[in-house]
């Protein structure tokens, strides 16, 4: 009879305890999403503010002076684009020969006058590509 | 047995009262228990009946989305054409104020814009709240912090901000200082914009939008014009690619602007449109079948009804077949065509293609047409080149997207319409086929030559119209120059149109102000800009497919001869 008492004594004092453990358990992960929550709010308003900011930035006017100051873009005219079909045939694959130097024809290309608004009347003629180009000498040219 | 009955008899006593405290023990216990079955019932009701279950998740609100005070507008790439920011708005509770003209002189100096003698008079209001200024800068809000004086506050409020400055600024519209849309889509889609979140999607391209205010800019200060308007029109779905109108202003501040720029030129301006109408008039004459490209008619003098003189700008004073008609613009030639088919037939053909109504468009500043009432034989000679009756730009170029299309209405909208709305035929397709031939020899050996793009086939009509004056008659020396177009022609996917308001002949232009020397150039650059980011190919005009679909047969005097491809 005592002991039982004992017992439930206990269980109701470990009930209680637990309880109140898991209620503030709960009460600070309640604060904790609404921290994060404030958290996310402040963020997307961040972001909402960088989104007009950088649709500012991207407005098409100051893109085209941008470009106009810092690049040698040009408009896109219709020589530059074509059909699948108005392709050549494939050349077949050059063998370097041990006479041929690689590097006569990549500096050609690198050195070659490059297309500007003002040469926009002519067009530009095609420039001839190797189609096999050792890694060794790309980074050479690069550098 | 008197002990026993004394016992008896107090055995009786307490036996009673024994009784009574077990009936009430008993009532007490009832009372107990039903309570407890009234508490084990609510608790079953609880969880068993009331959620059915446990909830497994809890009912806080699900995640934290941004409320703005009003949904953006995006173009139809998703650029942002109108957003809301949070800003402080600084108001003052003046019976809190100490000193009223301290404060305002030391926030004048804080606060550009605003006068120290209207901030005392704020200052002293007999009320509780006076806005002092709305939608401060960060810098501003920290400048008004430090002064640290007492009686000053901050509101947030939503300040509608758009990035894109005047580049929309008609199509967008504007709103209030209280959020609320005053113009164009701002206003026609105000509740849905203020209660929603998704962002209201344009048919408008801010790129193509660019070029083309970019063109009309250019030609108005080339020409010293006042105004101009230019549109882009999808033509198969009636979507507003891109819409104009000069001067604009910026909608940021758009308590600054003058009256004139808000004047949307493009959808509320009508105006007589002159030798454009000649391509409806072209249409209207073929499609009714009084005539077709094989015939003609005499051009050789001018026409004199009542007091006017209808007369040739470009005049050849022969006979003249209806492709010539059409590509020298003969004013005599189509008045004859108009009257052939008829003034009723031509009311109903204007009011089929919808110029006698407003248009579609999901815009507040629509402009009501000028139809002529009653409509008399002398209207039906002026309206077949386009005077007489007054429409908007954007009447015209939706009026060619359904001449060039195959003959199908479609509404135009400045939303994003993924499935285009459904159209009504107003032309047989064989007419439409035979008006974008006309067209493309406009601009092949006509009036419109200036808005050849290479490669991308372009068509179209030029026009010249003098404005009417305050009486009844015409400016001699303000024209409307303008011309509009379709390509590529074998195949249209848009219609161009560029206006240009009261332009001044010029040395470069050989003194001329007409369409073909004044909207036709900015044409052909808008379609060889504007073509390859709105993914139309550019052909080889001279490829057979080409010759045969834009071929015409010209019966002119030295008999029959092939003119254009």
């Amino acid at each position: 009879m005592r002991r039982s008492t004992i017992l439930w004594f206990l269980v109701a004092a470990c009930l209680g305890v637990a309880l109140f453990l898991v209620k503030y358990e709960v009460q600070s992960r309640e604060e904790q999403l609404a921290e994060l929550h404030r958290d996310i709010l402040e963020n997307q308003e961040a972001l909402h503010v960088l989104e007009a900011e950088w649709s500012y930035l991207n407005r098409p006017d100051r893109l085209e002076s941008l470009v106009r100051r810092h690049l040698d873009l040009v408009p896109m005219d219709k020589r530059r684009v074509g059909q699948l079909e108005q392709l050549p045939m494939r050349l077949p694959m050059p063998v370097p020969g041990p006479d041929t130097d690689p590097m006569v024809t990549i500096e050609a290309i690198a050195l070659a006058p490059r297309p500007s608004i003002a040469a926009l009347s002519t067009p530009p003629l095609p420039v001839g590509r190797p189609l096999w180009l050792p890694i060794r000498v790309i980074k050479r040219v690069t550098e | 047995m008197n002990r026993r009955a004394k016992t008896v008899h107090l055995e009786g006593v307490a036996k009673q009262a024994l009784e009574t405290g077990r009936n009430r023990l008993l009532l007490a216990g009832c009372l107990v228990a039903l309570a407890f079955v009234a508490v084990g019932a609510r608790v079953i009701e609880l969880s068993a009946f009331r959620d059915h279950n446990e909830p497994t998740t809890s009912n806080t609100t699900a995640d934290a989305a941004l409320q703005t005070g009003r949904a953006d507008i995006v173009d139809r790439n998703g650029l942002l054409l109108a957003t809301s920011l949070r800003t402080p708005s600084l108001y003052a509770d003046p019976t809190e104020v100490l000193d009223a003209e301290e404060a305002a002189a030391t926030l004048a100096q804080v606060l550009t814009g605003l006068a120290p003698a209207e901030i005392v008079a704020n200052l002293r209001a007999k009320r509780r709240f006076v806005w002092l200024k709305r939608s401060l800068t960060p810098r501003e809000q920290h400048a008004v912090n430090r002064l640290g004086i007492p009686g000053l506050y901050f509101m947030d409020e939503w300040k509608r901000v758009y990035p894109q400055g005047a580049l929309t600024a008609h199509a967008v519209g504007f709103t209030d200082a209280d959020d609320r849309g005053i113009a164009g889509i701002e206003k026609s889609f105000d509740d849905a914009l203020r209660g929603g979140q998704e962002p209201l999607r344009l048919a408008l391209d801010l790129r193509v939008q660019h070029i083309v205010r970019d063109e009309v800019a250019r030609q108005i200060e080339a020409f010293e014009a006042i105004g101009g308007t230019g549109v882009v029109l999808d033509v198969r779905t009636g979507e507003t690619v891109a819409m104009v109108s000069l001067p604009d202003f910026d909608p940021n501040v758009a308590g600054r602007m003058e009256p004139d720029a808000r004047f949307n030129r493009a959808t509320l301006g009508v105006y007589e449109m002159g030798s454009t109408f000649k391509i409806f008039n072209t249409a209207m004459a073929l499609d009714a079948g009084t005539t077709t490209l094989r015939d003609g008619y005499d051009a050789t003098d001018p026409i004199r009804v009542a007091r006017f003189t209808i007369n040739d700008f470009h005049a050849k004073r022969r006979w003249l077949s209806v492709p010539e008609i059409f590509m020298y613009s003969s004013n005599i030639g189509s008045v004859k065509m108009a009257m052939d088919v008829g003034t009723e037939r031509q009311r109903a053909f204007m009011g089929k293609i919808g110029f006698l109504t407003l248009t579609a468009l999901e815009l507040p500043e629509l402009g009501q047409p000028m139809v002529p009432s009653p409509w008399r034989p002398i209207n039906t000679m002026t309206i077949a080149f386009g005077h007489g009756l007054a429409i908007s730009p954007m009447h015209l170029a939706s009026g060619v997207a359904t001449v060039v299309n195959g003959g199908i209405r479609r509404p135009v909208t400045l939303l994003a319409a993924d499935v285009p709305a459904a159209g009504a035929r107003v032309l047989k397709a064989s007419t439409s086929k035979d008006m974008r031939r006309l067209m493309r020899l406009v601009v092949e050996n006509g009036t419109g030559r200036k808005a050849s793009a290479e490669g991308y086939l372009v068509g179209g009509k030029t026009g010249t119209a003098e404005k009417s004056g305050g009486r009844g008659g015409y400016k001699r020396k303000a024209l409307l120059s303008s011309f509009v177009a379709a390509f590529p022609m074998h195949a249209p996917r848009y219609v161009v149109l560029v206006m240009v308001d009261e332009p001044k002949g010029q040395k470069h232009s050989q003194g001329y102000a007409t369409g073909g020397w004044v909207a036709a150039p900015a044409v052909k650059r808008i379609v060889e800009r504007a073509a390859p980011l709105l993914g139309v190919a550019p052909v080889d005009p001279k490829s057979p497919e080409i010759r045969r679909e834009l071929m015409i047969e010209m019966p002119g005097i030295g008999g029959k001869r092939l003119a254009s491809f």
